[in-house]
């Protein structure tokens, strides 16, 4: 007998290593040849699509397009240091690093473009598709090319940036502070189908709406949405290491089960936009929220269908047909 | 503010790469003169070990087996606390803990070479429940306690708290042990530059955190010692402590030759952290008309047999405990253990995801009981801008949680649903 249900789960996360640890990012940029733009920066991609937003930020503030930047970041000794591609930190702190860098180029950029143009200031100069040009008398232009040419080697133009995010340690005693910052926010809702039967719950169909501050990548955003629920459904569902005296007997994808694209559904995903002010263009992590709230409400919709609130994880068929039949005992 | 490439759907830089097979990850390099490298690991949870690597260097292309004895500085790593040893030495805490590091000219030689060492294991009394570890006549995995982190969160008087409430709801909650399960096995390799600069060539989340380990256990400084981050197949926070990168580095280093490890599906899930399960005892109580007033939590999180990242995982279930409420009287205590488990530290919500189980189903529990729905029991209660959490801190800026919830429920209409029910 299959039954259907309906549940939601919310949830907040905090950014960052958090309790006032130093959590800085640094970058470092160089005008290379031919005009192109080096982005210095231990940022990490791991999938989440790191590589491709922070070179978004970049070329949004030196108005180019992604193609003309390069991103150096897998090398130790070329690159500073940005802190651990983790605690959902990257698009917030190395973005904000990789935002004040590309500003303090784009400083560099109008005091040589001033030396070049004999221009007696910065003032009214603008970057615009690979140019400085004098905005109200664009005849004075200068092309990053062009600098390029002139100033190599010991003479690059550079410029640095850092960011280092605003939290408080925690009292000892009772743990108040201010911990993280900023927090991200989500909803989930999903609609499962459990046959009574044979215990098997199957997804049917979820919205989930994701806070992001502002989506520097929304396609990306979706994907890694797509991918948090897949994780929070295999935790919710199917997986676990049969752990017995320290040792892990499901140790191979054979036993230990994740989920496929067979056990997925199409999601309707939202993107809720609401800038942070001290954000790069206002844009939050996500990596790791988009996780939190899938589990609370697939459990929710058990809830729902069959009456039985699961409170241990994973819900197996054999863990839900049992508890349905302690529940029928009771009631029976 | 108008905007021309943040927001827009730029292909991923590193799609074409990556769907082409021509992104490069550790397995896939290959340099001349490069040997194999395999870990002996520990097979038991807890015991004292005497190791005999005799007979295996006498193996034909066998060149070293490497244990403790063979690291030039600091025998120890750990992303927090140095609990880790890069060989164990007097005991094993763990199954997977390495004991040695086998090099050979070829696989084979290396599995053979495995065979042929000898450990003698002498095995001491073993906990694999945090909460029998927290006791204090429990076997201990490291020092004189196994409670690495008690996290104490108190706002607000939760006996003033409890009188306001109508219902109290009250329950106990468990969430499992599980792997990452990224798709790319850890790999890498480990080799010398013409100036004697070690490298090693891995995929991590942290190069700059591997460059300051291989540092310290070589006894070299940083600028002798390069990380290069290859292509990644997931991490999810599994590749935040180090795996395979200090004995590559001191392989090589010592052999001068390149060395190159790799590991199996098995291996990976021994060799890595995995997530911590919680025990989280629960009661949220809320007043007749349907706002919160009161929530306990005692949250225990096994940290198995190195802390990894556990003090800031538990603190963080800890400040996320209460869920997005508002809620005026809390308690929460938390604390992280170890066990001779299998050690447990970053992954993918870090604290926050297991909590979640917990407040989420506490909300719908306290729901029912009041009788309004679960959308109604959130909007009365959810943070929005201005609000206060549990540590004091104050929601200044971007709290369009409201939004979410409104998002979902334009889908899928849970009020009317309760409306109906009502009738």
């Amino acid at each position: 007998m299959k039954k259907i249900g309906r549940g939601i789960g919310v949830s907040f996360y905090g950014t960052g290593y958090g309790n006032g640890f130093p959590d800085i990012s640094r970058a470092i940029i160089r005008l290379l040849p031919e005009g192109r733009i080096g982005i210095y920066c231990g940022v990490t991609e791991v999938g989440q699509g790191a590589k491709t937003a922070m070179i978004q930020i970049g070329a949004e503030v030196l108005d180019l397009e992604v193609k003309y930047i390069d991103l150096i970041h897998e090398n130790t000794s070329l690159m500073p240091d940005s802190g651990t591609a983790a605690a959902t930190r990257q698009t917030y702190n190395t973005g904000n690093a990789i935002k004040v860098a590309c500003e303090n180029m784009k400083k560099e950029l109008f005091e040589k473009a001033k030396v070049e143009l004999n221009l007696n200031s910065t003032s009214g100069l603008i970057l615009e598709k690979g140019e400085v040009i004098l905005k109200f008398f664009p005849e004075r232009r200068i092309s990053y090319k062009k600098l390029s040419e002139i100033y190599y080697n010991d003479d690059i133009i550079e410029a640095k940036g850092e960011f280092t995010a605003q939290t408080t340690e925690m009292d000892i005693e009772t743990g108040q502070g201010a911990p993280y910052w900023p927090y991200t926010f989500n909803a989930c809702a999903v609609e499962v189908e459990v046959n009574a039967e044979t215990g098997v719950v199957n997804i049917l169909r979820s919205t989930f709406a994701q806070d992001a501050g502002r989506a520097v990548n929304p396609r990306i955003l979706e994907g890694q949405m797509d991918g948090g629920f897949a994780m929070g459904l295999g935790y919710t569902l199917f997986e676990d290491l049969n752990l017995d005296k320290g040792i892990m007997k499901n140790n191979r994808f054979s036993k230990y089960l994740i989920p496929t694209a067979m056990d997925m559904v199409d999601i309707n995903n939202i993107i809720v936009e609401d800038p942070e002010p001290t954000a790069p263009y206002g844009a939050k992590g996500i990596g790791e929220p988009v996780m939190i709230p899938i589990a609370p409400a697939i459990l929710n919709a058990i809830y729902d269908a069959v009456g039985i609130r699961i409170k241990e994880l994973p819900v197996t068929p054999e863990k839900l047909i049992r508890h349905l039949r302690e529940g029928e005992e009771k009631i029976g | 503010m108008e905007l021309n490439v943040v927001g827009k759907n730029i292909i991923r830089v590193d799609a074409y790469s990556k769907v082409t097979g021509r992104a490069l990850y550790p397995q896939d390099i290959y340099l001349e003169d490069m040997v194999y490298g395999k870990t002996l690991r520990s097979t038991k949870p807890h015991a004292k070990i005497k190791v005999d690597t005799t007979e295996a260097e006498k193996i034909e292309g066998v060149l070293k087996v490497f244990t403790y004895k063979d690291i030039p500085n600091e025998n120890k790593h750990g992303v927090v606390l140095k609990d880790h040893e890069v060989f164990a030495s007097e005991k094993v805490i763990r199954i997977g803990e390495p004991i040695a590091f086998i090099v050979g000219e070829t696989q084979e030689a290396c599995e053979e070479g495995y065979e042929k060492i000898i450990v003698d294991y002498e095995e001491l009394d073993a906990v694999f429940d945090p909460v029998e570890a927290m006791k204090e006549d429990s076997p201990k995995v490291h020092g004189d306690s196994n409670i690495i982190l008690y996290y104490k969160l108190r706002h607000g008087d939760i006996e003033e708290g409890k009188k306001k409430c109508k219902y109290i709801v009250e329950n106990t909650y468990k969430s499992p042990m599980v792997e990452h399960a990224f798709l790319q096995p850890e790999a890498g390799l480990g080799y010398l530059e013409e100036d004697g600069t070690v490298v090693v060539a891995v995929a991590t989340q942290y190069p700059h955190y591997d460059r300051e380990e291989i540092a310290i256990n070589l006894g070299l400084p940083e600028e002798k010692v390069k990380v290069i981050n290859t292509n990644i197949g997931g991490a999810f926070g599994a590749r935040e402590d180090i795996s395979i990168q200090i004995h590559l580095a001191l392989a090589a280093k010592v052999l001068k030759r390149p060395v190159k490890v790799i590991f199996s599906r098995e291996e990976s899930f021994l060799a890595h952290s995995k997530r911590h399960p919680m025990i989280m005892k629960y009661k949220t109580g809320a007043d007749e008309n349907g706002f919160l007033q009161y929530m306990e939590a005692e949250i225990v999180g096994d940290s198995g047999a190195h802390a990894s990242w556990a003090i800031n995982v538990l603190r963080k279930s800890g400040v996320h405990a209460t869920g997005p409420y508002v809620i005026p009287n809390v308690k929460v205590d938390s604390y992280a253990v170890y066990t001779n488990n299998p050690f447990t530290g970053a992954m993918r919500g870090f604290g926050a995801t297991q909590v979640s189980i917990a407040y989420e189903q506490q909300m719908d529990e306290l729901a029912e009981k009041l009788g309004i729905s679960p959308i109604e029991i959130r909007m009365k209660n959810i943070f929005r801008k201005g609000s206060m959490t549990a540590t004091g801190q104050i929601l200044t800026d971007s709290v369009p949680l409201d939004k979410c919830i409104e998002e979902v429920n334009r889908d899928f209409q849970f009020l009317e649903e309760s409306e109906e029910g009502a009738i």
